[in-house]
């Protein structure tokens, strides 16, 4: 009779794992496998608790199918919206995983807790299939180019003001012309109720002014010698932050009574939108956008065509290895998530499913994860044991392992501030830092450091002791992070190694992120090394990463959701930081970012463990074709972001049925 | 006592259940001597090696003897490995498409096809229709033919000049050349291949029936002795003693025991979670059904006339309950015992699938594999081996010990016996 239950239980997993195996569709019980959720997403799954679901007003100039979905309100129509959005045509519609996580809050552009990954993310690659920036970034290229806006930004000559023009075709979805009054107005309700666009830019951002209907002035927060303070972040909100209708806002404002926390928390079901795409169904288990047939950007002066997808879905998984089957299956067109052994998928399987590259690492790194150290942690104060960690660690059975070879190697991208890309490698010497960088696996020269320094086994314990304590560190990432636990377990093998007892722990993530941003105060014990992420591509890089990886103004943060987090603190490169955004001279440039590359290695405050895709790109082609692939002769080239993201959202305009 | 053994050794189903797990430790002491490594041990610099013989390529090549071996169906083999009947098909379809007609490709002439294919593919064209990834495959297959196309009479092997830098030629490797595996400096049988970290599955895979063994062990003995404990105590005693114990009793009977477990796992939190710790709370979680059952049995123990007998004469309740109770009871408490051990394991191991089990860097345990496994997606991409054998382990471990007490029970129990 005893422990039936447990019995029972176990069966029942292992016989479902079983089933798996044996190829059934069914998601196995297993732990969620996350990938990085940027801070925002992460926010969102509390405010989700708090989220009604209830169905309000419909979306204005909502076309014909949502329309009839919701006009009649209550839970009726929530029944029929459902019969649709189970039965979209599959020839009409693009399916994708790996953007949305848990149900979707809300669509509220300001607000930062929407968890809406089809519809909104405001970054460096803005999600711009709903809300459109004026400009579109291209990771490939670097380049912005005009979306809402009409032909290329300028400054003007004391490079303190930005001027563009906006399209005049550009329309919201209820008909009305997208003005440069709405780009001020966005700005001024950012700053007004102090949203994370509005904090994260009021420093740098004085303000936005129409000029005329069609013309915009950016105008930079000046600094005491009269100099923009920060060229670099004002030029990149152009890419950056949507534009949102002013009618609408106020319409929000009157709503909320003018308190923040309330504009905030809005799921502001009948936003105006600009996009290509409106919200057409969302619940827990799925999202579906559908096209608005009556799109500005249909224009010559912008695609002169409408996206070819009618609908974008995307079924919520409960895990990677959920969407994975289902990519297999051919019920998800577009992946963004993490496939480990992706190219099983082709080589072995025999699937029309290929990735942006065709040989590992498969997609462009863009960021570079990376381990921090608890520059407090007794011994950790040691640049001996520091970088004798760093150099010790076996990096390519990282790649190999944890990224499956998704990432490219340490002798092909040798390590520097820089992300794998052809524009970023070119912003610094490589020559002048050759003999700093280092390619792990290095055991006798970490060794040798740790001897020199003193460092030694004295009690014959096995481990070394500095000031007399045994080095003995805890290293850690968030719990189900599957590709940051492998690599952490690699780092603490090599900790074995060379002496050094490197025990791992991975405590949840909702413990995690609360830890670990909390730089206003010592880090507890528990965390002497752990994973974080750096920026990833985008108008502001590599600057943005330098400074995040390296800059002191994060310390003594109470909520720290930029970088530096093992607290590094270093006046010269703070200076060497703040040099970067005002300098023009590509030389000057490349000289301080050298310089800066040479104090990161030199002083080894984290270390990199491996490059990761701005998003990962994979596609099934058993119903669509033509996704962007690495020379694919695309002018400018479609970046692998999913077609939502920056300039990727051409390649919407290029896919076909196969045929 | 000797008698009891015999007795038991009678029983065919124990004597296959013990015979399955005596193998088992067998092997858990044996198999460390012939495989030293650590379990933990990163072999592989890549996930999921599939299972078999390495040999490396670069002592096979070098091996002091090379054989000449004159096999007749070699080239046929060796074609047959780069280029399957599925690529030549895929072949004839791009030739096709190109205009050829299908009568002039012969598909088992490898010469002409793979001269009709040189002279026609182009590796940057799309044909009408096709996929892109359809495109990378005819990439993949052209680039398999160029070991084809080279293969003249072997490769040649070269060095670098230390001095100049230039190629040299050392030697070469011919087509009929082959090395005799035993005299390969470097073989390395993975017999059940390797796992996502690169570690070699077999010795973990022992390693971690040993660890789970033990676990299940201790989980065990602390469910047993607790439940033993207080069966006697409320069966003996009675009154307000058992009303209390039952009242706990009853409590833990209708909470879901794996859910208790999950709770105190996870509120220990995963930094504190060691192998032994998970096995203290599984004891500490399991310990009900043997306090009710032995309370019962005590229960109709405690009026027999040798019992009485022994209150008559003064003896203590201690001795009592040692001397003149527990010999009655003590094949139930074995037979108990060697259920928990089986349901210890199984506890684990649905600990660890929902990532709630030991931490993972120290010992290998058989749930830790699976959740790994399971991380991993081997179960999606078809890599058996990395979990299919840890769910035979726990099969076997369970069956086994379910077997001897069934076996047991048939000898013990009355009602049973034939």
């Amino acid at each position: 009779m005893k422990g039936r239950f447990t019995g029972l239980i176990v069966l029942l997993l292992i016989a479902s794992m079983a089933l798996a195996a044996c190829g059934g569709g069914s998601a196995p019980a297993e732990e969620a496998v996350a990938t990085e959720a940027p801070a925002e997403e992460a926010a969102a799954g509390e405010a989700a608790a708090e989220e009604a679901a209830a169905e309000e007003a419909p979306v204005e100039e909502a076309p014909a199918e949502e329309a009839a979905g919701e006009e009649a309100a209550g839970e009726e129509a929530a029944g029929e919206e459902v019969a649709d959005a189970n039965a979209l045509p599959r020839n009409e519609t693009l399916y994708f995983n790996g953007q949305q996580w848990g149900p979707v809050v809300g669509w509220n552009p300001y607000s930062g807790s929407n968890n809406n990954g089809m519809a909104i993310s405001q970054s460096d690659n803005a999600r711009v299939t709903m809300f459109e920036t004026p400009y579109l970034y291209n990771m490939l290229d670097g380049q912005q180019y005009p979306l809402l806006a009409e032909g290329a930004w300028s400054w003007n000559e004391e490079m303190t003001e930005i001027t563009f023009k906006l399209k005049a075709a550009a329309k919201w979805s209820d008909g009305t012309p997208v003005t440069a009054e709405d780009v001020a107005y966005t700005w001024a309700t950012h700053v007004k109720y102090e949203t994370p666009t509005g904090a994260g830019n009021k420093d740098y951002i004085d303000t936005i002014e129409a000029v005329d209907a069609q013309t915009v002035v950016v105008k930079a927060k000046l600094d005491e010698n009269g100099k923009a303070v920060n060229p670099l972040i004002v030029a990149a909100y152009l890419s950056t932050n949507y534009v949102i209708q002013k009618a609408w806002t106020e319409a929000l404002e009157a709503r909320s009574g003018g308190d923040a926390t309330q504009l905030l928390a809005d799921t502001a079901e009948d936003v105006v939108y600009s996009g290509p795409y409106t919200r057409f169904f969302a619940d827990d288990t799925k999202v579906v956008l559908v096209r608005d047939d009556n799109y500005w950007g249909q224009d010559s002066s912008m695609w002169g065509k409408l996206p070819t997808a009618k609908y974008l879905a995307h079924t919520i998984f409960k895990d990677n290895a959920a969407g994975t089957t289902a990519l297999q299956a051919g019920e998800v067109d577009v992946s963004q998530q993490f496939n480990s052994n992706v190219q099983d998928l082709w080589l072995k399987q025999d699937l029309p499913i290929s990735t942006y590259l065709p040989e590992a690492p498969y997609g462009i790194g863009a960021s570079l994860p990376t381990a921090f150290f608890n520059l407090k942690s007794p011994g950790l104060d040691q640049l001996a044991v520091r970088k004798a960690i760093a150099i010790a660690v076996d990096y390519p059975t990282i790649i190999a392992n944890a990224m499956t070879n998704q990432s490219a190697t340490f002798d092909q991208v040798p390590r520097s501030l820089m992300n794998p890309t052809a524009g970023e490698q070119a912003m610094y010497d490589q020559a002048a830092v050759a003999d700093l960088q280092w390619a792990g696996n290095d055991l006798e020269g970490a060794k040798k450091l740790l001897d020199d320094a003193g460092i030694v086994d004295s009690d014959g314990d096995g481990w070394r002791e500095y000031d007399g304590k045994k080095l003995s560190y805890v290293a850690t990432c968030p719990n189900g992070w599957s590709d940051w636990q492998a690599a952490i377990e690699v780092v603490a093998a090599a900790g074995k190694e060379i002496g050094i007892d490197i025990t791992t722990n991975y405590p949840e993530w909702s413990v995690y992120q609360t830890v670990v941003t909390k730089s206003d105060a010592p880090l507890p014990e528990g965390y002497d090394i752990f994973m974080m992420w750096s920026d990833g591509a985008g108008p502001t890089q590599p600057w943005g990463r330098v400074r995040k990886m390296l800059s002191s103004e994060f310390v003594g943060m109470a909520s720290n959701w930029n970088g530096n987090w093992g607290q590094y603190s270093n006046p010269q490169a703070d200076e060497l930081i703040a040099a970067i955004p005002s300098e023009t001279d590509p030389a000057k440039l490349k000289e301080i970012y050298t310089e800066l590359v040479k104090i990161y290695l030199t002083d080894v405050p984290s270390f990199t463990l491996m490059y990761r895709p701005q998003s990962f790109h994979t596609v099934n082609e058993s119903v669509w074709t033509n996704f962007p692939y690495d020379g694919d002769g695309t002018v400018p080239p479609v970046p692998p972001l999913n077609l939502t993201d920056g300039w990727s959202i051409a390649g919407l305009y290029n896919v076909t049925l196969v045929q | 006592m000797g008698h009891t053994i015999r007795q038991i050794f009678r029983s065919g189903k124990f004597v296959v259940g013990f015979t399955i797990l005596m193998s088992v430790l067998l092997v858990l002491v044996v198999y460390p001597w012939w495989v030293p490594d650590p379990p933990l041990q990163i072999l592989g610099q890549g996930t999921f090696f599939p299972p078999g013989i390495y040999v490396s390529a670069y002592d096979a090549s070098n091996a002091p003897v090379l054989y000449t071996l004159n096999l007749r169906d070699a080239a046929d083999k060796r074609i047959e490995s780069r280029l399957s009947q599925e690529d030549r098909l895929a072949m004839q379809e791009w030739l096709v498409a190109d205009g050829l007609p299908e009568s002039a490709i012969d598909l088992a002439d490898t010469d002409a096809l793979l001269a009709l294919w040189e002279e026609h593919y182009e590796p940057d064209r799309r044909l009408p229709g096709m996929t892109f990834a359809r495109m990378r495959y005819y990439q993949r297959v052209d680039a398999g033919l160029d070991s084809l196309r080279s293969a003249g009479g072997g490769e040649i092997l070269a060095a670098r000049n230390p001095e100049t830098g230039e190629l040299e030629e050392t030697g070469m490797v011919k087509l009929t050349d082959y090395a005799n595996i035993s005299q390969v400096a470097n073989v390395r049988i993975l017999p059940l291949g390797t796992d996502n970290f690169g570690r070699d599955v077999l010795t973990q895979l022992v390693a971690a029936t040993g660890v789970s063994l033990l676990i299940g062990f201790v989980a065990g003995l602390i469910a047993t002795a607790i439940g033993l404990t207080l069966g006697l105590l409320a069966g003996y005693i009675g009154g307000w003693v058992d009303d209390i114990i039952m009242f706990f009793t009853n409590l833990f009977t209708v909470i879901p025991t794996f859910v208790l477990l999950i709770l105190i796992s996870f509120s220990i939190g995963q930094d504190q979670r060691g192998a032994i710790t998970i096995a203290v709370v599984i004891g500490f979680t399991s310990w009900v059904w043997t306090t009710r059952s032995v309370r019962s049995q005590v229960f109709s123990l405690r009026n027999r006339d040798h019992v009485n007998l022994s209150k008559l004469s003064g003896h203590s309740l201690p001795r009592i309950i040692v001397a003149d109770i527990l010999p009655y009871i003590a094949s139930y408490v074995v037979m108990a015992l060697i259920l928990q051990i089986s349901s210890g394991i199984l506890a684990e191991a649905g600990l660890s699938i929902l990532g709630l089990g030991p931490r993972t860097t120290e010992v290998p345990t058989l749930g830790l594999m699976m959740n790994w496994a399971m991380i991993y997606q081997a179960h999606v991409l078809g890599n058996w081996w990395a979990y299919l054998p840890v769910l035979l382990t726990i099969a076997l471990i369970s069956f086994s010990m379910n077997l001897m007490n069934t076996g047991l029970d048939q000898v013990f129990n009355p009602a049973l016996r034939d």
